[in-house]
């Protein structure tokens, strides 16, 4: 009974009072926010980098090669530092923006690596085959190795979606106020920080089972097509 | 019809052919044949422009497609082709398979394309396999599945490059029936084949790729029973006799009684007469490497060949070491092997000669 009514208790001081669940919305959305657009970008970052990694041109594929390579070796954190405190130091960009820039260039990288090895592990033969049956070089890609390579990828790429999600939770050293950042200042602010923190961990698991969630749909539409 | 004028090939340094000139007149069924690694692929492939020649010029249906202005997509919808491996979009069902060409390139409607399908499908065998996935199915029915996809465009021309090697021996019969048809149809095909009784059964002509070019070129008559030249007599004694070698006592037999089963089926033989085989030669085997037990190293080379003519099979066992003839046994009886041998062999004979033993035995 007692542990029941102090975990009320943690629920109204942190998240009632003071409107406290509102702020962990808002620190919620910027979360998401960051997530979803260094996603998005992320992704065509990838699609690009892979794209020269596998182009003809020996010279692009080595500049590629060197730029998947240095993303994939620094750490996010420093790479946002470095886009915070130098490159963008004397700008009046909003340090989100800037987030999302380092977040979708560290992704953009790892997604790069993801649809190259997914691409090559498709039969050749078959979109020879279908060059075979008629079809341009753009058309047999599009409708034998992107669908193959799709589904190859989706497993690692919804791993990566969710690896994303929880680096964006060091955006707080960059003075951005996300999830983890606002539920550590409520913890603060009661001097309770496991009930303040724990909370956190429970949203992050939501939104990972909810990505996981979106990643089955996709693949429902497509077995109805 | 397919023609080729001086047709080169290499990759890098390493020439795979030198001025190739066939013909392949509309209708007809040709056959290639020739060892591993000779460019029978490379050869089909360049035809198909999917490898581009050094030089010389490729025709199909008259028209050079070796040149720079042709739109080689529209050449292929007429000009199909069959591989070894099938290949088929493994992401896509039977009738998807078949239809994703005629509705993305020609243009069909779906339901056109459908019925189209499953016509197909029947002609092939089928139908009841239209919603099922290529790893659903045996090795004969995808490439059946294959030729399907590939007169789905109704082609001219289809190349099958090994259209049955990878398949198990009880599988090659459905797909060899179904291209049977196809020749007949008076489709003009090239067909690469190891199956003699097939190339001989539908194709006008045999080419016998070597030494960089046609080596040599005749009937499926004149290339398989009378062989002109060196190489391609040796090539077809190859397919016509098994050979196997023997140097130690811990040789893999049963892998050896797989490889005579495969090679006897390929004649027809029935699995009495194979089993026939199989024992006489464990017999043998048993025999000559008791008796040499401890002597010298073993080593035993025997030949399997199949005379269609008297519809027999010959055998020829080779043993190096002393004289030893297992026919003449001192102890009478006593040699439960060697009887078996005798009944089943309808003549036997021994001879010995610098310092090897051999046996012929007619089955
Ligand atoms: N893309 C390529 N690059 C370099 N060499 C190649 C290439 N494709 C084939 N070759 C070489 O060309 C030669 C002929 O190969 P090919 O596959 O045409 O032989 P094949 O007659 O079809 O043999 P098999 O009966 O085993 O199928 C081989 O030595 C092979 O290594
Ligand atoms: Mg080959």
């Amino acid at each position: 009974m007692e542990f029941l009514e102090s975990i009320v208790n943690s629920f109204n001081s942190n998240l009632i009072l003071n409107n406290g669940w509102l702020v962990v919305l808002k620190g919620l959305w910027v979360t998401i926010l960051i997530t979803a657009f260094g996603l998005l970008f992320g992704t065509i970052t990838g699609a690009i980098l892979c794209f020269l990694r596998l182009s003809a041109t020996g010279l692009l594929r080595i500049v590629a090669k060197t730029v998947i390579a240095f993303l994939r070796g620094s750490p996010v954190l420093l790479l946002l530092m470095v886009f915070y405190y130098v490159v963008f130091a004397n700008s009046r960009i909003d340090a989100v923006y800037i987030a999302v820039i380092a977040f979708s260039l560290n992704s953009g990288a790892h997604i790069a690596e993801i649809m190259r090895s997914a691409l090559s592990a498709v039969d050749k033969k078959q979109l020879e085959a279908a060059r075979m049956l008629g079809f341009t070089k753009y058309r047999a890609f599009m409708a034998i190795t992107l669908p193959q390579a799709g589904r190859i990828a989706r497993p690692v790429y919804q791993n990566a979606t969710i690896n994303l999600l929880q680096w964006t939770s060091v955006v707080g050293y960059v003075t951005i106020t996300d999830l983890t950042r606002t539920v550590n200042n409520i913890g603060a602010r009661t001097g309770d920080p496991f009930f303040a923190l724990f909370f956190g961990i429970l949203i992050y698991l939501g939104i990972s089972y909810l990505v996981n969630f979106l990643f089955t749909l996709k693949i429902r539409n497509r077995e109805a097509l | 019809m397919i023609q080729t004028v001086d047709l080169c090939k290499s990759f890098g340094n390493l020439v795979i052919f030198k001025n190739i000139n066939i013909t392949v007149q509309k209708g007809e069924c040709v056959a290639v044949i020739g060892p591993s690694g000779t460019g029978k692929s490379v050869l089909f492939r360049t035809i198909a422009m999917l490898e581009k020649p050094d030089s010389g010029q490729v025709f199909i249906n008259g028209t050079d497609i070796t040149r720079k202005d042709i739109n080689i997509n529209k050449v292929r919808e007429k000009l199909g082709m069959v591989y070894q491996g099938f290949h088929l979009f493994s992401h896509l069902n039977v009738i998807d398979n078949i239809t994703l060409a005629p509705i993305k390139v020609s243009i069909m409607k779906k339901q056109e394309a459908q019925k189209k399908a499953m016509e197909l499908l029947s002609m092939v065998g089928l139908t009841e396999k239209a919603s099922a996935f290529p790893h659903q199915l045996s090795g004969g029915q995808q490439q059946r599945v294959a030729i399907a996809r590939s007169l789905a465009m109704d082609p001219d021309i289809i190349l099958f490059d090994e259209p049955t090697s990878a398949l198990d021996p009880s599988m090659t019969g459905e797909v060899l029936a179904i291209i049977r048809k196809l020749a007949r149809s008076g489709l003009t095909m090239m067909i690469s084949t190891h199956e003699m009784s097939f190339a001989q059964d539908v194709a006008n002509r045999v080419l016998y790729i070597d030494e960089k070019g046609v080596y040599e070129q005749g009937t499926a008559h004149e290339i398989f029973q009378n062989p002109q030249r060196e190489k391609t007599r040796m090539f077809i004694r190859k397919l016509k006799v098994f050979s196997y070698s023997i140097t130690s006592r811990g040789f893999d037999m049963v892998a050896m009684n797989v490889q005579i089963e495969l090679f006897c089926q390929k004649y027809n033989i029935d699995s009495r007469k194979i089993n026939h085989i199989q024992l006489v030669l464990e017999e043998l085997i048993l025999e000559v490497s008791g008796e040499a037990e401890g002597k010298q190293q073993l080593k035993i080379d025997f030949t399997i060949e199949h005379s269609e003519e008297k519809g027999e099979i010959l055998i020829t066992f080779c043993y190096e070491g002393e004289f030893q003839n297992p026919f003449e046994h001192e102890e009478e009886g006593d040699n439960l092997g060697m009887v078996l041998i005798t009944g089943v062999a309808k003549n036997f004979s021994h001879k010995y000669e610098d310092g090897r033993n051999t046996i012929n035995i007619n089955i």
